[in-house]
C-alpha cells in the first residue's frame, strides 16, 4: 500500500484498539492541543481541511458545523451516525474494532468546537456484541483516563458519550430518520426544512450536527497538521484528506484501505487491492455503495472523489467499492439491488414505497426469463418518475442504479428477455 | 375513536426475578442516557433488554415496556414491527441469518443460503421442527470485504463462509445443548470481548483482506451463557 495513513496508522500493531497503543503513537494530544485552542479556531481549520462527510452525502464538514454554530438555542448535539448498513459499506466497523480511540478523540474535539456536552452514537444493533463492545470498552478507558466526562483535561470541558442502538433498518442511516430513532420511534424521515443543524430540525428538536464515524476520526489528524495540510492531501481541489475505501467483490484481496481522496478506481484497484482474482475480467464498478451508478470498466480511470462523480451523474457515496467480473449479469445485480431497496422502503412516501416494490416485481420477472422488452423500458421509466419526489433519498437511491444498469449494459437485460 | 392513552393501573411483568433484576438495571441505563424528561426515547433500548430476557417479544412483553415508559401501546408495536431484529414471534434456537446483499450476492450468498436450506431442511423464515434452527436472509451486515456472511442470533458475525466451514458452524451449534427459543433467553455469547480479542488478533486481520476469522472454536463459542 502507498500514500499517507491517517486513519489506519495504528490497524497493523498489536492491541491497535487499545489506550495504550493509541497513546503510545501520540493519540489524545491532539485533543489537548484543541482544548487550547477557540472552538471557532477549530471549526476554520475543518473548513480549510475541505474535509467531506464520509457517509455518503459529502457535504463539508466545517460547513456543517458552521451552521451549528450560529444557532442560539441551546443544548446543542453532536449525534454519530454509526448506522452502517448501505450495501458494499463495511468501513465503520473497522475504525471501531481497530482504532475506536481515534474516533472518540475526533468525537471530544467535535464536541468542543459544537459546544456539545451531550453525544450519542447510534449503531447499527448488530454491531453491538462486536464492534461497539470494543467502542463501548474504549470508552470506559476514555472516562478512567479523563477524555470522557467532567472538566476534561482541566479545560473545564463537560462531555458525556452514550452509545444507542439500532434495531434493523437502513432507513435509519439517514440523518432525519436516525434521529427519529434516537427518540424512541420508528424510522421515518423528517421532511426539511427545518434541517438537523437548524433550532426545531435536530435532536429533540435542538440544533444537532449528525457525523459519520470516519469523518470524526478525521479530526485528531486535522488538528494535528492544521486544515491546509489536510486539504492538500486529497488529490482533487476540494476533495481534502484521505478516504477508507471499502472494497469488495471480486478483486485479489477485498478488504478496507486507506488511500487519497480522489484516487481513481483503477489505481485503487490495481495498486491496492492487487487487480481482479484470477480468471476474472472488470466488467463493472459500483463507485459508492449500492446507491450510486455504476460504472463500466471502461470508466474505471475516473477518479473517486465527491465532484468528479457527481458530474459523472454516479456518486462517491460512501466509498464503498464493488468490482464485479464478467460472470455477473447485471440485470440479476439490479434484481439483488432492487430486494434490498423495496425491503428497505420505510414506507412513508408512495413514489418509493410502490416504486421500489413495482422495480423489484418488474426485474424478478425478466430475470426469471418471463419478461419483455417493454418490462425493461418501463423499468427505466418508473426508476425516472421516482426522482425527486420523495421526503429522504431512498428512492434516488433505488432509481440511480435502476437507470444507468439499463443505460450501461443494456445487452444483458435484453439477453434475458424475450422479442 | 381509538383511544391511544396508556392503559390504566399497572401491567403484569413477564419476567422472572433474576430476569426483571437484569431489565431494570438495564432500562435505568438506557433512560439515565437520555435528558430527564425524554425518558420515553428509550422504547428502542427496552425492547432490545426484553428481547434478551425472552428471546421474542410478547403480547405481555410489549404491554410491560409500554406501561413502564408510559407510552401508548400502540406506539410500541409500531416500533417492534418497523426493525428487523425485534422478533414478533419464537424463532430457533438458533437463529441463522444470511447476508444476500451486493457483495456477498456476488460471493455466492445464494448458495449458502440453498446450502443452508439443505442442511436444516427449512427455508428462508422457517423454523425447524425441533426449534433449533430458523433461518432468515438478511440486508447487508457491513462484512463486504469477508463476503459471504452469515450473522447468528442477531450479533455473531461468521464471515469468509465456505461450504465446508458452514457445515462446521451448523454442526457445533447443533450440538450445543438447547432448547426452543419460545421457552428460554436468545443465547447470548459468553464474554463479547474475549471473541472479538480472538477475531481480530493480530495475525488473523493485521492485513486487510485476509482469508477466514471464522474457526470451529470460535463457532463453538456461541453457546449460551446462563
Amino acid at each position: 500500500m502507498t500514500g499517507p495513513k491517517i486513519l489506519t496508522a495504528d490497524w497493523d500493531k498489536p492491541q491497535s484498539w487499545s489506550l495504550d497503543t493509541y497513546r503510545a503513537g501520540g493519540g489524545y494530544q491532539a485533543l489537548a492541543k484543541a482544548l487550547k485552542m477557540q472552538p471557532q479556531q477549530i471549526v476554520d481549520e475543518v473548513v480549510k481541511s475541505n474535509l467531506r462527510g464520509r457517509g455518503g452525502a459529502g457535504f463539508p464538514t466545517g460547513m456543517k458545523w458552521n451552521f451549528v454554530r450560529k444557532e442560539t438555542s441551546f443544548p446543542k448535539y453532536l449525534v454519530v451516525n454509526a448506522d452502517e448498513g448501505e450495501p458494499g459499506t463495511f468501513k465503520d466497523r473497522e475504525i471501531l474494532l481497530r482504532s475506536p480511540h481515534m474516533f472518540l478523540e475526533g468525537l471530544i474535539i467535535g464536541c468542543y468546537a459544537i459546544e456539545c456536552h451531550l453525544t450519542y452514537v447510534y449503531c447499527r444493533g448488530e454491531f453491538r456484541e462486536s464492534a461497539m463492545a470494543r467502542l463501548e470498552k474504549a470508552i470506559e478507558e476514555a472516562r478512567a483516563a479523563g477524555y470522557i466526562g467532567k472538566n476534561i483535561l482541566g479545560s473545564g470541558l463537560d462531555v458525556e458519550v452514550h452509545a444507542v442502538y439500532g434495531a434493523g433498518a437502513y432507513i435509519c442511516g439517514e440523518e432525519t430518520a436516525l434521529l427519529e430513532s434516537l427518540e424512541g420511534r420508528k424510522g421515518y424521515p423528517r421532511l426539511k426544512p427545518p434541517f438537523p443543524a437548524n433550532a426545531g430540525g435536530g435532536l429533540f428538536k435542538q440544533p444537532t450536527a449528525v457525523n459519520n464515524v470516519e469523518t470524526l476520526a478525521n479530526m485528531p489528524a486535522i488538528v494535528t497538521m492544521g486544515g491546509d495540510e489536510f486539504s492538500r492531501l486529497g488529490l482533487v481541489p476540494k476533495n481534502g484528506g484521505t478516504r477508507l475505501y471499502a472494497v469488495s467483490g471480486h478483486v485479489k484481496k477485498p478488504g478496507v484501505y486507506e488511500a487519497p481522496m480522489g484516487i481513481s478506481f483503477k489505481a485503487l484497484l490495481d495498486e491496492y487491492c492487487g487487480g481482479m482474482r484470477q480468471g476474472s475480467t472488470l466488467k463493472a464498478i459500483i463507485p459508492g455503495g449500492a446507491s450510486s451508478a455504476v460504472m463500466t470498466a471502461a470508466e474505471a480511470d475516473w477518479a473517486s472523489d465527491f465532484d468528479t462523480l457527481k458530474a459523472k451523474k454516479t456518486m462517491a457515496g460512501s466509498g464503498a467499492v464493488v468490482y464485479l467480473d464478467q460472470s455477473v449479469n447485471m440485470a440479476q445485480a439490479l434484481a439483488n439491488l432492487m430486494h434490498f431497496f423495496a425491503h428497505e422502503s420505510c414506507g412513508q412516501c408512495t413514489p418509493c414505497r410502490e416504486g421500489t416494490a413495482w422495480l423489484s416485481r418488474l426485474l424478478d420477472k425478466i430475470v426469471a426469463g418471463k419478461g419483455e422488452k417493454q418490462d425493461v423500458d418501463n423499468v427505466h421509466q418508473i426508476a425516472r418518475q421516482m426522482e425527486m419526489k420523495t421526503i429522504c433519498a431512498l428512492a434516488d437511491g433505488a432509481a440511480m442504479p435502476a437507470k444507468s444498469y439499463i443505460e450501461k449494459f443494456r445487452a444483458d437485460f435484453d439477453a434475458l428477455v424475450r422479442g | 375513536m381509538i383511544s391511544l392513552g396508556t392503559q390504566a393501573g399497572t401491567v403484569e411483568s413477564p419476567f422472572t426475578p433474576e430476569q426483571q433484576q437484569r431489565f431494570d438495571a438495564g432500562l435505568d441505563r438506557a433512560i439515565a442516557g437520555y435528558p430527564s424528561e425524554r425518558r420515553k426515547a428509550a422504547l428502542l433500548a427496552a425492547l432490545h433488554l426484553a428481547q434478551d430476557e425472552l428471546g421474542w417479544l410478547s403480547e405481555p412483553a410489549m404491554a410491560y415496556v409500554a406501561f413502564r415508559l408510559d407510552v401508548p401501546p400502540v406506539r410500541v408495536r409500531e416500533v417492534a414491527t418497523f426493525y428487523t431484529m425485534y422478533r414478533l414471534r419464537p424463532v430457533g434456537r438458533h437463529h441463522i441469518g444470511v447476508c444476500n446483499s451486493i457483495s456477498c450476492w456476488a460471493m455466492g450468498a445464494e448458495d449458502v443460503l440453498r446450502q443452508c436450506s439443505e442442511i436444516l431442511g427449512i427455508r428462508p423464515g422457517e423454523t425447524s421442527g425441533d426449534g433449533h434452527f430458523s433461518l432468515e436472509e438478511v440486508a447487508c451486515l457491513a462484512a463486504c470485504g469477508r463476503a459471504p456472511a452469515v450473522l447468528v442470533n442477531n450479533y455473531a458475525f461468521f464471515e469468509n463462509v465456505t461450504a465446508d466451514s458452514l457445515k462446521a458452524l451448523i454442526r457445533d451449534l447443533r450440538e450445543q445443548p438447547g432448547k426452543a427459543m419460545a421457552k428460554g433467553p436468545l443465547p447470548r455469547l459468553p464474554d463479547p470481548h474475549a471473541r472479538i480479542e480472538s477475531q481480530s488478533a493480530p495475525q488473523a486481520t493485521g492485513t486487510l483482506g485476509q482469508p477466514a476469522v471464522t474457526t470451529r472454536a470460535e463457532a463453538g463459542s456461541a453457546e449460551p451463557k446462563r
